[in-house]
């Protein structure tokens, strides 16, 4: 049996062990990889831009659809008849035999008519003040609502209509809602496609740095295999080691993508507000999918370091 | 300390002989990439609960022939059978659990400088995957007994040569190996702290391990009256005693 005497004691250096430095998160015990050797500030502060541009696609993307859901909505609604005439009268006549028609079709939820200076409004950019009328016959505006039932089969109210009154015609916004529907799908698409190239660049610098990681603590990982480590549990150590650094990254950029986003809203609020584009809200299931890309960059970089010490290991050891 | 834990195990399936002989090269040999052959005709037997020392002059092969012997290295030719398993064709897989029945006590220590003595020596406990409530009192009475029970919370760049020594030793042994393997491991202690880690590999083999002990410390040899494997010119030679050993 050995028990070191009081001379051996003496002969030991008599050096006090360092303070422990606090870590951010602390599991149960110790990593058995350094930090420094998964390269953790540096590969930290990527991924904190990853999850950053990551969080702005993905707002950009949720941005782009609630929009499009907006003005494709709206624009399916509603149908528009508009009416001709060469006088006045005729086109009252004509008003009147198509709101007879509308009246009797099923599936009109309200039939507004513009009045004749809600119209010359429409036309004063073109125009100027007051000069609509005393040119022109201006044609009567008729707005209907309709229910989706009409709304996909617009035939048979069309063919009414022109039996009705020849000069009146039908529109159903289709070209302007088929171009909208296709810019939003452009917005989308690319949006999609920014936020798969930041998760294929988390993959990249995941492998780039567990490979780092691997050659820095050569020693380390022998000694493992050598007490009878397995690969897996080799992989789980460093698949832990990069979780916790992403997600540390992935806070931080959730939280700096929320303050400019934010600060965008306030900008745009103060500007007037923009037409086109709804103001950012953070609620319900946008702040859902918002917290979800800097999850997914955390996972990708940890599941991709995973496979690739899997695979070293494998190759080299 | 109880008595190692020596139950049959086989991972590989690949059985070839009976579970009393723990380790068994025929004309095995050992060459790093293109160079020459290290070792180039090992032939030996360890059986169960048998000690040997491990003599040759410097550069022999000492170490290498450990190397093979703990899986760090397989042999480049022969024949290769490690606690009944032919450790040549065992795969990848196989190797962790056929390294856990061996505690090695390393030349250079080899301890991880970023733990502490205590997680030192409970990370083969640690890679096996026991929990920590299981081990935790056997790590530091392990601790307490090599006399560093007051250093468990030092890291191996505190420590001075011997007590790395002692807490590579203690990590040797946390498992209960069926076989221990120690690389020159009173080549940084005074002599009679090596005399003392003799006396405990002694004791450990009479409790069932088998034991392999590299070293070129011809006194201590002489004095534990051991029998002598003497590595030489690539291959191994068995000495009758430990005045063989020169």
């Amino acid at each position: 049996m050995i028990r070191a005497d009081a001379e051996q004691h003496e002969a030991d250096e008599e050096i006090v062990a360092p303070p422990r430095r606090r870590r951010f998160f602390r599991t149960g015990a110790a990593p058995l990889l350094p930090e420094a050797g998964a390269a953790g500030a540096p590969l930290t502060a990527v991924i904190a831009v990853m999850s950053f541009l990551a969080v702005l696609a993905m707002a950009s993307l949720l941005m782009v659809n609630r929009a499009a859901s907006e003005w494709t909505s709206a624009l399916r609604s509603e149908i528009t008849v508009q009416v001709k005439g060469a006088t006045a009268e005729e086109i009252a006549a004509s008003v009147a035999a198509v709101k007879r028609v509308l009246e009797e079709t099923e599936g009109v939820l309200a039939v507004t008519e513009r009045s004749a200076d809600e119209t010359a409004a429409l036309l004063e950019p073109w125009l100027g003040h007051g000069n609509a009328q005393a040119f022109i016959n201006i044609p009567a505006i008729i707005e209907v609502k309709a229910a989706p039932s009409l709304r996909d089969n617009l035939d048979l109210l069309r063919n009414r209509i022109a039996a009705a009154a020849p000069e009146a015609s039908l529109d159903d916004h289709a070209r302007w809602h088929d171009r909208l529907a296709g810019a939003a799908r452009s917005g989308q698409a690319m949006a999609l496609g920014v936020f798969l190239l930041v998760m294929g660049a988390a993959c990249a610098i995941s492998i780039f740095a567990a490979r780092a990681g691997l050659a820095a603590n050569h020693e380390i990982v022998s000694v493992l295999h050598l007490v009878g480590a397995t690969d897996s549990f080799i992989a789980a150590e460093v698949q832990q080691r990069f979780f916790i650094l992403g997600l540390r990254g992935a806070i931080i950029g959730l939280a700096a993508a929320l303050a400019a986003l934010m600060l965008a809203g306030f900008a745009t609020s103060a500007g007037g507000g923009e037409p086109f584009l709804p103001a950012f809200q953070l609620g319900g299931w946008m702040a859902l999918w918002l917290v979800s890309a800097p999850i997914a960059t955390c996972l990708v970089t940890a599941m991709t370091a995973r496979l690739t010490v899997l695979k070293t290991l494998r190759r080299q050891y | 300390m109880r008595p190692p834990n020596r139950r049959p195990r086989n991972k590989t399936g690949i059985a070839l002989e009976s579970a009393k002989e723990i380790v068994r090269f025929e004309q095995a040999g050992l060459a790093y990439e293109d160079a020459p052959e290290t070792l180039s005709d090992v032939t030996m037997t360890l059986g169960e609960g048998e000690f040997r020392f491990l003599t040759g002059p410097s550069g022999a092969g000492k170490t290498s022939l450990l190397k093979m012997i703990y899986l760090a290295h397989r042999p480049t030719r022969g024949k290769f059978v490690l606690f009944g398993e032919d450790a040549m064709e065992a795969p990848r897989e196989a190797l962790p659990a056929l390294r856990r029945r061996i505690g090695v006590v390393f030349q250079e220590f080899r301890l991880l400088d970023h733990l502490t003595a205590y997680e030192n020596v409970a990370l083969p406990m640690r890679v096996a995957g026991v929990n920590q409530g299981q081990y935790r009192e056997d790590v530091s009475e392990l601790l307490n007994w090599v006399g560093l029970g007051d250093r468990m919370d030092a890291r191996p760049p505190t420590l001075s040569g011997g007590e790395k020594q002692r807490v590579a030793l203690a990590r040797a042994l946390v498992s209960k190996p069926d076989l221990i393997l120690a690389d020159e491991p009173t080549g940084n202690v005074d002599p009679a702290m090596g005399e003392r880690i003799m006396k405990l590999f002694v004791e450990l083999n009479k409790l069932g391990a088998a034991v392999i002990v590299a070293t070129h410390d011809l006194h201590l040899v002489q004095s534990i009256g051991k029998p002598v494997l003497r590595i030489a010119n690539g291959s191994v030679t068995r000495s009758a005693g430990a005045g063989g050993a020169a």
